[in-house]
């Protein structure tokens, strides 16, 4: 017994000299090295110098597991647009398609679409790029669960015409939903795809991705991506351009905390997360900058919108709707909730980017904006009076009114927000409570509607206004609905506008405007959704290691700065390209 | 037999000793016992926060009433937090559903355990075989892991619920203490005379076996009551509290969230944090003094 | 021995049962569909593709089939080390994510333990009646034994990591390098870990050396410490042997606090975001993963019970009553 005690003794004594050692010994020693990668790391194999390399994050909510472009909504970052490559690019500030992949691609018939390719593209395996890769990219599409596969309910075929040029036939032309394709379809190689099972297609994890792109895939780890840079890019010749950081290295989110937590430490070059209070590290003298240096910060990504299920009473009822947008103090979600890093939405939910399709007339004259007394006029003349006197209105045949909003739990901003929408419903007399069921069981209520109100978000800028219309007014109304028409709202009129819409060419602005004009007006006669605000394309950047990010300054790159999935063709690739090291 | 509880470090009552009957003595040792009336005095301070604070502070926890990120000052005594809440009301709720969560929580967990230490200990045979494999069962696993999932999956969301479940996973070394101490009680002359002239077991227990060690059922139930506030501010933390209310946890879970910590809102997060640490803290040294106050071994030379 | 050991191995095997069969159960029972929501994320809105793919992923997760036979299915496939498929990390298996994660839980916890229970039973004996220092220790202990493990986390993470900025904040490794046995590397490794090992390590500690301290009064007050006393025996004498007798609860402590240590890790790893099965749970919560909840949930009932086992075997080995009579096991 004597010597099994004993043994304790030295165990003690060396726990205590190493938990000495450990927490007097770091205050001095960190110094030398600091906790952010630091500037003079060698330039071995293993580790990437820090002058070199882009940090970004606000991407990736999971490890990086595939680089699967058809998976555009959860392939590592980068994967489409770093390494694999769209037609073409487009820019939302200028309107403007961009030749990417594509050298060229017009309609040269009212159903006939050639597209040439750029000469001289290679796979990062050294085959070249062909019509035939184009096609089969297409194609892939006639897979059932591929997420493009509707593409093939207006295309009738695509056709090899010589190496460099591929001929679509269409069903239908439509022309607004085709641009979109053009710029957002990452193209895949032939060569190795073609062995891929149709059925795996779309779970193929693609470990050892081949693109076309200016980046190839150097290494992964469960919380970060890496990619490094090509030398035999394409562009390099054909554009002029050279993306300039070697390395890319995108890590996985932990926490909004974390990521400003990074960037102050200058660990991290480009932040497209949502970092509450940032607005008051861009005011101070952090080192940190958005695109704008005031309110809203960021540019505008998506509409929130309040999404009212009009299969359930009394949401049927336009009246109600109406006074449900009068209703919601935005101004207060926009200052109290986000610190004015985002912007209130028009009237029509329309983004900013898309202004010129905004009817300024029908806006001027229909558009609403939080006005309490106004809401409740609306309500009592529609027949909402409260009847029980409980100080909350009932509907027209007496019956209470108990309404929930739901959002995913943990989604902090939102979650707030709705606090913020049920208490100014209260002050009109609505009874609506806050809810947070987890994201699964919302989807399941948004889906089959059973729900009564919910914010979503999911359509994000692109090309053409008809994609929002296309979410507002699709039919039918399916069994289940899980991307569009959440509130199951139904008008065959609205629906066979936006039919019209999508076949009017993209540079027919003046026809699209008319069409717009008249979807509009229902919109907001019918309010068949109200618009809440503009979610930013959240990015913050430091300049401590590159700098000429994009900015509303002079002289600065106007394009989106973002790693997000589905916008680097939306010119987040470029801003790599204008980048330039701080120190140079 | 060592019956020192090795995970309270509370020593349970010898059954060598008559436990103290005269409540005067007791008063006497408690009232002149430095742990018991600092820890007392503290958690009191705190009670007291948590009854009258609601009604003293302006406005509801969750309502946006000031400029956001406010440091604290004289309107706003703890600052304000990103969305413009007045901490400090937050802080008062926070307080109170911590006492909630205590008591509803420790003393189920104490009524679970008493009642399966009491049966499996008195009883003895195939139903203290069957209900110590129980204890032992549910004493192994652990507790937090096994919240996470049921909490997690049926998106429990209220104080109560929360309190019901903390109160049903924690019991078990309560039960294996209880269950020790009345095994050596239960072959005392007293229990086999009231056996012997017919009392029911359930009367016995109550009547004969639990007030013989009623300070030591106290002394678990403050235990209880602070681990549990531990336990819920940890799931509170995780982002598995209330979703209607507010509590220490969920400040800092907030706090945490909304990056009060690169912003430097060290008014968000250090208070809740002062409360839990001060209120779990006093109720530990209050245990300590009262194992003092009943145990005379125990007291200071 | 063999009746002792085979006691203890009855109630584990019986745990793990128990654990298995909650484990299976609880998510069926939860609101939600996880192949629903999967679909969603997927962004299809053609009706044909929406069930082309439910019925892909249902078929792929096992959902189609008779509830017994998924219940016998999970067994099977536990048993050949099939935790099934990541959601979160589709498509990874969610064996191979918790590996990946293991190693920093562990690193964090084995010397966060050991650590805190040898220095805190030794400051807690050296405190024991002694007044200046049990003056120091006792307020100390109860301080830090009341902290909630995450403010104590959160505390030195703003310390260090944002105020003074002299360590790293969150991660495993510094994002700027790859894993390899570099010394930059090792040195990368150790900056990430200290700060969540130290979070740990103090919490633990005051627990442990007032456990310590109050064993000791009560062993020095034990009738052969007082007849010790009463021949003359020197104090430090009478010291040791209250030593011996208090090491043996906290040996038992130790394997009942197991469960309270992990989840204080689990609470830490997400404060630093440090990338250990703590940050795991709380990605498979937010993405109502549940596999890979349910992996990292066994996964921990697991560890927690070979531990204990083998805190068994050192109390055993420890304790010459267990050997000679083993009659521990029944009280």
């Amino acid at each position: 017994m004597r010597n099994r005690t004993r043994f304790l003794i030295p165990f003690v004594a060396v726990g205590l000299v190493t938990a000495a050692c450990s927490s007097g010994g770091t205050t001095p020693s960190t110094q030398g090295s600091a906790p952010a990668p630091s500037a003079a790391a060698p330039a071995d194999s293993k580790s990437f110098p820090r002058n070199e390399t882009l940090y970004s994050s606000g991407t990736m909510w999971g490890p990086p597991a595939n680089w699967n472009p058809l998976r555009e909504w959860d392939s590592a970052t980068g994967t489409k647009g770093l390494l694999y490559e769209t037609l073409f690019l487009y820019d939302a500030a200028t309107d403007k398609f961009q030749p990417w992949l594509a050298e060229s691609g017009e309609w040269t018939g009212d159903k006939e679409y050639t597209l040439k390719l750029r000469s001289g593209i290679t796979w990062s395996d050294g085959k070249p790029l062909t019509a035939d890769d184009v096609k089969f990219t297409f194609e892939l599409g006639k897979i059932e669960t591929v997420p493009y596969h509707n593409i093939w309910t207006f295309l009738d075929s695509a056709e090899v015409v010589d190496p460099q040029t591929v001929k679509f036939t269409f069903k239908e032309a439509r022309y607004q939903q085709w641009a979109n394709h053009v710029y957002q379809r990452a193209i895949v190689p032939k060569h190795l795809w073609e062995s891929v099972k149709p059925e795996e297609v779309v779970d193929y994890a693609n470990e050892n991705p081949v693109g076309t792109g200016p980046y190839k895939y150097h290494s992964h780890d469960q919380d970060r991506q890496a990619w490094v840079k090509r030398d035999d890019w394409w562009g390099i010749k054909a554009l002029g351009k050279d993306v300039k950081p070697k390395y890319i290295v995108d890590i996985v989110n932990s926490s909004n905390e974390v990521a400003m937590g990074l960037l102050l430490q200058k660990g991290l070059d480009l932040s497209n997360n949502f970092l509450p209070g940032v607005a008051n590290l861009v005011r101070g003298n952090f080192g940190v900058s958005t695109y704008y240096a005031d309110a809203p910060y960021m540019l505008s990504a998506n509409t929130a919108w309040l999404v009212l299920n009009t299969k359930k009473k009394p949401m049927d009822d336009p009246a109600f709707r109406k006074a449900m947008a009068y209703s919601v103090d935005t101004k207060r979600i926009v200052e109290n909730v986000y610190g004015n890093l985002v912007k209130p939405a028009d009237p029509t939910g329309m983004l900013p980017q898309w202004d010129k399709y905004v009817d300024k007339t029908v806006t001027g004259s229909m558009g609403f904006a939080y006005d309490p007394e106004k809401s409740k006029q609306l309500l009592a003349d529609a027949g909402y009076k409260d009847t029980d006197g409980d100080g909350l209105i009932n509907n027209k045949d007496g019956s209470k009114i108990d309404l929930k909003i739901i959002v995913p739990t943990g989604w902090t901003d939102w979650m707030e927000s709705i606090r913020v929408i049920s208490t100014s419903a209260k002050e009109v007399g609505i009874s609506l409570t806050p809810e947070f069921p987890d994201y699964n069981a919302l989807v399941e209520a948004r889906s089959t509607g059973k729900f009564d109100m919910l914010i979503n978000n999911e359509r994000q800028l692109s090309n053409t206004p008809e994609r929002y219309y296309d979410y507002i007014f699709n039919l039918p109304v399916q069994k289940l609905q899980n991307t569009v028409n959440f509130g199951r709202y139904e008008n065959k009129e609205a629906w066979d506008l936006v039919g019209k819409l999508d076949a009017t060419k993209t540079d027919d602005v003046e026809g699209m405007k008319a069409i717009t004009s008249q979807l509009q007006k229902i919109q907001l006669e019918d309010m068949p959704v109200i618009p809440l605000w503009y979610n930013g394309l959240w990015s913050q950047v430091s300049n401590s290691v590159w700098k000429n990010w994009p900015s509303d300054a002079a002289n600065t790159p106007k394009n989106p700065p973002t790693m997000w999935r589905n916008w680097l063709e939306l010119g987040g690739v470029l801003v790599l390209t204008e980048l330039q090291p701080a120190g140079a | 037999m060592t019956t020192t509880d090795p995970i309270t470090a509370i020593t349970a009552p010898d059954p060598d000793t008559p436990p103290i009957s005269n409540r005067r003595e007791a008063l006497y040792f408690a009232v002149r016992n430095g742990k018991l009336l600092v820890g007392v005095g503290i958690v009191t301070i705190f009670l007291l926060i948590g009854i009258v604070g609601p009604f003293l502070v302006k406005s509801p926890p969750m309502e946006y009433v000031g400029q956001p990120m406010m440091p604290p000052d004289g309107e706003y005594w703890l600052g304000t937090t990103t969305f413009g809440q007045d901490v400090l009301a937050q802080f008062v709720y926070g307080v109170r559903s911590a006492f909630v969560v205590g008591v509803l929580a420790g003393g189920l967990a104490a009524l679970i355990g008493m009642v399966i230490g009491f049966v499996a200990g008195y009883r003895g045979g195939l139903v203290d075989e069957i209900l110590n494999m129980l204890t032992n069962v549910v004493l192994v696993i652990p507790t937090l892991a096994v919240l996470l999932i049921i909490n997690a999956y049926l998106g429990v969301r209220s104080v109560g619920m929360q309190s019901l479940f903390i109160g049903l996973t924690s019991w078990p070394w309560v039960a294996r203490a209880i269950r020790a101490q009345t095994f050596s009680l239960r072959s005392r002359d007293f229990v086999d005379l009231a056996r012997l002239s017919g009392v029911r077991t359930g009367r016995i227990i109550l009547r004969e076996i639990a007030p013989n060690m009623s300070s030591y059922l106290f002394m678990t139930f403050i235990l209880l009551f602070g681990s549990s506030i531990l336990i819920a501010s940890s799931l509170d933390f995780i982002g598995l509290g209330p979703t209607d209310g507010v509590s220490l946890g969920v400040m800092l879970n907030h706090a945490n969230q909304w990056s009060a910590l690169p912003l430097g809102l060290w008014w968000w997060f250090i208070p809740p944090g002062v409360a839990i640490t001060a209120i779990v803290g006093a109720l530990y040294v209050a245990n300590v003094g009262l194992d003092e106050v009943f145990n005379p071994k125990l007291r200071e030379l | 021995m063999r009746q002792y050991f085979g006691r203890k191995l009855l109630i584990y095997g019986l745990t793990f049962f128990v654990a298995v069969t909650v484990n299976w159960m609880i998510p069926r029972f939860m609101p939600g569909d996880p192949v629903a929501s999967m679909v969603a994320r997927a962004r299809i809105s053609d009706p044909e593709a929406v069930a082309a793919m439910q019925q892909y992923y249902s078929n792929l997760f096992g959902f189609d089939q008779p509830i017994l036979a998924q219940y016998f299915n999970f067994w099977g496939a536990l048993f050949a080390g099939n935790f099934g498929i990541s959601i979160w990390a589709y498509p990874l298996p969610v064996s191979e994510v918790i590996m990946d994660a293991v190693p920093y839980s562990l690193g964090l916890l084995i010397p966060s333990i050991l650590l805190s229970w040898f220095v805190g039973n030794w400051a807690g004996a050296l405190a024991a009646r002694r007044k200046i220092l049990d003056n120091t220790v006792l307020p100390v202990g109860y301080v830090l034994t009341a902290m909630p493990y995450m403010w104590i986390a959160i505390l030195l993470c703003w310390g260090f990591g944002v105020v003074f900025q002299v360590l790293p904040v969150a991660g495993g490794y510094s994002f700027a390098l790859q894993p390899d046995l570099s010394w930059e590397f090792v040195w990368s490794l150790f900056q990430h870990w200290l700060l969540p090992f130290v979070s740990l390590f103090l919490v633990a500690l005051g627990g442990w050396a007032i456990g310590m301290r109050n064993m000791i009064i009560y062993e020095l007050e034990a009738d052969y410490s007082n007849y010790l006393a009463a021949l003359g025996a020197p104090h430090r004498l009478i010291r040791r042997y209250a030593f011996r007798n208090a090491v043996l609860p906290q040996i038992t402590g130790l394997a009942l606090q197991l469960g309270v240590l992990v989840a204080g890790a689990l609470v830490t790893e997400i404060v630093f975001s440090y990338p250990g099965l703590g940050s795991l749970i709380l990605k498979a919560i937010q993405n109502q993963d549940f596999f890979l909840l349910q992996g990292t949930f066994l996964f921990i009932v697991l560890g927690v019970l070979i531990a204990n086992f083998v805190i068994d075997v050192v109390y055993v080995i420890v304790d010459p009553r267990t050997r000679a009579g083993m009659a521990g096991a029944t009280t």
